[in-house]
């Protein structure tokens, strides 16, 4: 199980839930299965950067997951 | 990661491949193009800050003689589309809306009609007789008019997005807000000794990239186009120009030129639209090129701000709790970059405790656009400056309480993941061990110190190595170069195939001729890019080895690679090893030509710190300072060509001292910028500045086959906050507020001598 | 569209009759501020009278009563003259001060006068060294003091077909010498905020028997301060008449509140200047009693 952090911001909208364990293989299972879990925050997903083990894809596309992954869900930085 | 590696190339100062082009002046610039049948075009800009407009009549425009297009914002379809800009997806009706403005005028210079005619003063004589009426509004001129009660709107449909705090809720000049928080934070400042806040503010300042907005555009009636001009991001200038002007992007092809400067403000489109749009109309090629006022005034900048910080320590100098509020000014459409600040300004710090409120507002100025590491100076000046006042009130060297709290590897970043491998302590170790910090200071002299962050992107990039029979290569990338990375792609591919740096030519490819590869922005280029030419050159040796193999009848995977040559397996006939060039001579008889190709999909580049020393010297008299030392240390990763490093250092610095001392965007009360032009939007000028010291420190990006990590936006973190704090030390006066211009400085020098010093 | 003659006069009186023919012709020496000008749309002359093929506005000359200063002298020019130097080290710095090196090439002490910047960094010195602008017209020429040349921003005595041709300076006397001091923010490519000058002449006892002071970017015209100067003479030049030299010129100080500075800063600053200009040029009169 994957374990995901969602940040701050959007835990007004998941009941104070700050972290969460889902079972994905892949990236998008892992967004599918946070939608159903709180589809109040559904369309804030497709805006947010995705850190894997560390490293943040502003895209995170069809990134693979391990067994125990760290996710994060992050903003999306814009640079310079 | 890869074992440390003997490198032959990466390392070295080799010439740049371009520079003698830039110094004998014949390259060629965004201004420098000229097609035959060319109009030129002038771009009218709204007299108001903020105005509705009524009716614009082009009428006597159009037939002034000698004029061959006008266009308003009815020219340009209505878009709602996305597309990705840079690291973030923008909203296309935004950016159409600011290139040429429908209904409204947002801020002074905000574009409202064009014209194209057969010479640039019949342009500009049309633009005069078109007749706007607007209808005139209050501006709102900066963050406290913009949150105040009954603040002028500036867009009635906006609604605050993201986490919306108690005050949301519309009609309103937030777009949005966003929070991060960890632990608890009324528990963490219950047990600190020493709790210190304060309230910073910084104005709205422009990257002042030497180089104004320029572009030439032909249309033809097959809707095919063409645009030449000077930018960041052609693939990004392709795409919003087909969206802002209707066409297919397919169709469309962008040549960059060489640019003279960015730092993020030629991400964006600004006359590119336009230069089409008239092109389109008027079937003749034209070019547009920005005055400096027009650059100030409706280009680039980066937010004004108010920031407050409150940080709780220990004695001992353990931080254990932080709370911060930002509010950055977005301009006239959202967008500001007050997430970044947030999620950058406690990176350095172990913190157990914290709460950061972020918010973008809108103001009648300019959008703002990105500008080296968007959004961190202005934070790092904040929590910088209050670092500085724990240690000054625990009595702790600034250092030594930087390391006490330094994040490490391992660390969870204030914005959620685990560091890798970051350079924090090293470079703090390297600044504590430096002779700049133990040098003493003279009279009326100040040390500051202060270290930043920046995070540094990935993203896309594409790459070839096309091998020439002659055993030179020839490597296309799709990023135009600001910073020196033609030098040092041209390094890279030589590293990996074995042949002298000087036998690798590097160029920038337009939209058509290269991968698709996103912009020179976010410190990725060295590092994506370079990758991506690394696995490229890695594919042209591949078939190198083929070819050999297949000239000794032999299988490929019997073939050695060393020192640039194909080894023959042990006891083949006749052969002996093969150079690049014998190989090349033969490709034609061996398979034909070698063009080695990769494309990658990179994530961040591995986040980076910097720690910068400043001395200071002030005339109290006048209130004038002058930067007497200043040493930059930074992780790179991997220098690859270090005198581009140090360059980049520097640069970034040079731009942070402006920024902390004189450069400011001054309006008038009515939303007027008073000060469009580098005499009175003081930019420093190479004798403000003394020789900027650089000490790269190296600490490996696991990311990239050398190390490389972003290098170009860090440098510009520290400065705010290192020259403030070298001020504080000088002076004994906290400066909250920026540019510490020699007014400022010399009131406040006169209020403390006026009050007497407290115990 | 408008057409815009260019006119290259060799000698004054073909440069005054082009004047005098075209009411909308504009002066053109160095060009460092009337193209600029004329490039933002803020001057669109009919015609530019380009003056620097002139010889005699085109010189240097110093002799036995002074210096006579060709208009359009490029200030590097100026700046190189060793005798010109070592006379008038404050009126030299001035000079020197102006823009950059670039700018230094073409930019002229009579395109600086016309100008009629309130910061422009050559007034002060040449008030505070007599100086006279020698003018030429339709009905011959006439001198006009350096303080009495600028009436208003951007205004002076000149009148229709009129040009400035030379600017004389006298020699100074014995133990005479000057200097003048601006504030910018940066080091140079800027515009002074405020600026100060002083000419003091000592007796061989070191008392200082004669004093000029101007301050300029503090009032509409650059500004001579006689409570300054009546402070500083009769004294030793030591810190407590220089003081009080220092706080005359704050007082004189009319400054307007702008982006380059406030009110109060500028007629600080004044002050700190003019202290500062009078005690330079005080040690270099000494230097020069020293070694006569």
């Amino acid at each position: 199980m994957a374990r995901v952090h969602l940040p701050s911001g959007l835990t007004r909208h998941t009941g104070g839930v700050e972290t969460v364990d889902v079972d994905a293989a892949r990236v998008p299972d892992l967004i599918a299965a946070l939608r159903d879990l709180f589809p109040q925050i559904a369309d804030r997903l497709e805006e947010m950067a995705v850190a894997i083990d560390g490293e943040i894809y502003a895209d995170p596309g069809y990134q693979p997951l391990r067994a125990d992954s760290e996710v994060h869900l992050v903003p999306r930085i814009a640079g310079g | 990661m890869t074992a440390p590696r003997d490198f032959k190339y990466v390392g070295t100062r080799p010439i740049r491949h371009d520079g003698v082009d830039k110094v004998t002046g014949r390259a060629s610039y965004g201004a420098d193009a000229a097609w035959p049948g060319m109009l030129h075009g002038f771009v009218l800009r709204s007299p108001h800050a903020h105005a509705r407009i009524v009716s614009i009549d082009t009428g006597a425009a159009e037939a002034v003689p000698g004029v061959h297009a006008v266009i308003t914002g009815k020219d340009l379809p209505e878009t709602t589309a996305t597309i990705a800009l840079g690291e973030a997806a923008i909203d296309l009706r935004d950016i159409g809306d600011n290139v040429l403005a429908k209904t409204k005028t947002l801020y002074h210079g905000h574009a409202v009609a064009a014209v194209a005619a057969t010479t640039i003063d019949i342009a500009r004589e049309a633009a005069a007789a078109i007749e706007v009426v607007y209808d005139v509004l209050e501006p709102v001129t900066g963050i406290d008019r913009a949150l105040g009660a009954g603040a002028p709107i500036l867009h009635p449909a906006l609604v605050t997005k993201g986490a919306a705090g108690p005050d949301a809720g519309g009609p309103t000049n937030i777009a949005s807000r966003m929070e991060l928080k960890r632990g608890d934070v009324d528990a963490g400042f219950a047990e600190a000794d020493l709790v210190v806040e304060r309230e910073f503010r910084t104005p709205m300042v422009h990257q002042g990239y030497i180089e104004p907005h320029a572009c030439i555009a032909r249309c033809g009636e097959d809707g095919r186009a063409v645009v030449w001009c000077t930018t960041q991001g052609p693939f990004v200038v392709r795409d919003a120009c087909a969206a802002i002007v209707g066409l297919d992007p397919a169709n469309v092809k962008v040549v960059p030129s060489e640019i003279g400067g960015g730092f993020g403000g030629k991400i964006v489109v600004y006359l590119e639209p336009l230069a089409l749009a008239l092109a389109r109309k008027a079937r003749r090629p034209v070019k547009i090129v920005m005055g400096r006022d027009d650059v100030f005034r409706a280009t680039g900048p980066t937010s004004g701000s108010k920031v407050r910080v409150k940080l709780g320590a220990k004695r001992d100098g353990t931080i254990v709790a932080a709370s911060a509020s930002l509010w950055y000014e977005a301009g006239a459409y959202a967008g500001s970059p007050v997430g970044a600040g947030a999620m950058c300004m406690l990176a350095a710090y172990k913190v157990p405790n914290f709460f950061i409120e972020a918010y973008d507002v809108v103001v009648n100025k300019p959008k703002v656009a990105a500008y080296r590491a968007p959004g961190s100076p202005i934070a790092a000046f904040a929590v910088e400056s209050v670092v500085d006042e724990i240690a000054r009130e625990l009595k702790i060297d600034p250092i030594e309480l930087r390391l006490m709290n330094a994040n490490a590897e391992g660390d969870r970043a204030p914005y959620g993941p685990k560091y890798g491998p970051i350079g924090l302590a090293q470079i703090l170790e390297a600044a504590r061990a430096h002779p700049h910090w133990r040098a003493p200071l003279g009279a009326n002299q100040g040390r500051g110190f202060a270290v930043g962050f920046w995070f540094n992107a990935g993203m896309n990039s594409s790459a070839t190595v096309t091998l020439n029979s002659d055993g030179s290569a020839a490597v296309v990338t799709g990023n135009p170069d600001i910073g020196g990375t033609r030098a040092a792609q041209a390094m890279m591919a030589a590293e990996e195939l074995g042949i002298p740096v000087e036998r690798v030519r590097s160029n920038v490819g337009d939209t058509d001729g290269s991968g698709f590869t996103d912009v020179t922005g976010g410190s990725r280029v060295c590092y994506a890019t370079g990758m991506a030419v690394i696995r490229a050159a890695e594919d042209a040796r591949e078939q190198l080895r083929a070819r050999a193999a297949t000239i000794w009848n032999v299988s490929k995977d019997a073939v050695g690679w060393e020192n640039g040559r194909a080894i023959p397996p042990a006891g083949t006939e006749k052969a002996s090893p093969m150079t690049v060039a014998e190989l090349t001579a033969k490709m034609t008889q061996t398979g034909g030509p070698i063009v080695g190709r990769a494309s990658l999909y990179a994530p961040m580049a591995g986040p980076a710190f910097g720690a910068h020393i400043c001395d200071l010297e002030v005339d109290p008299e006048t209130g004038r300072s002058r930067i007497v030392r200043y040493t930059a240390f930074q992780d790179v990763g991997k220098a690859v060509h270090p005198s581009y490093v140090e360059g980049q250092m520097q640069g970034g610095v040079a731009q942070g001292i402006g920024w902390a001392l004189n450069e400011e965007y001054i309006y008038s009360a009515d939303g007027v910028m008073e000060n469009a032009g580098f005499l009175d939007y003081r930019m420093p000028v190479a004798s403000d500045l003394p020789m900027i010291e650089t000490v790269i420190v190296e600490v490996a990006n696991p990311l990239h086959p050398y190390g490389v990590r972003g290098v170009g936006e860090v440098p510009i973190v520290p400065p705010l906050a290192a020259v403030a704090n070298a001020m504080r030390d000088a002076t004994g006066i906290r400066f909250t507020e920026l540019p510490l211009s020699p007014p400022r400085v010399l009131e406040a020098i006169e209020a403390a001598a006026a009050v007497p010093v407290e115990a | 569209m408008v057409a815009i003659r260019y006119e290259t006069p060799r000698s004054v009186s073909e440069a005054v009759r082009l004047m005098a023919a075209d009411p909308g012709a504009r002066v053109l020496a160095g060009g460092t501020d009337l193209l600029v000008q004329f490039r933002t749309g803020v001057r669109q002359p009919s015609a530019f009278v380009d003056i620097k093929r002139i010889p005699e506005l085109m010189s240097i000359a110093i002799d036995a009563h002074g210096l006579r200063l060709g208009a359009a002298t490029p200030a590097a020019v100026i700046g190189e003259h060793a005798e010109l130097r070592r006379l008038w080290p404050g009126l030299a710095e001035s000079v020197r001060l102006i823009g950059s090196t670039q700018i230094q090439g073409r930019g002229s002490v009579g395109g600086n006068l016309c100008n009629a910047s309130p910061a422009a960094d050559t007034t002060c010195a040449l008030i505070v060294n007599r100086a006279e602008c020698v003018i030429a017209g339709p009905n011959g020429e006439r001198t006009v003091p350096v303080e009495a040349f600028s009436i208003a921003p951007g205004r002076t005595v000149l009148q229709p077909g009129e040009l400035l041709v030379a600017i004389r300076v006298p020699r100074p006397a014995a133990r005479t010498s000057d200097a003048y001091l601006r504030l910018i923010p940066r080091t140079e490519m800027d515009i002074a905020v405020a600026g100060a000058a002083a000419s003091v002449t000592l007796d061989a006892a070191g008392l200082c028997t004669t004093a000029r002071v101007a301050i300029g970017a503090v009032a509409p015209t650059a500004l001579r301060v006689p409570a300054a100067e009546q402070a500083l003479v009769g004294s030793r030049l030591d810190e407590a008449s220089l003081k009080r030299a220092a706080d005359a010129a704050s007082a004189a100080a009319r400054p307007i509140d702008d982006k380059r500075g406030t009110t109060a800063y500028r007629r600080t600053v004044a002050g700190v200047l003019t202290r500062r200009a009078a005690a330079i040029a005080a040690a270099r009169a000494r230097e020069q009693g020293s070694h006569p």
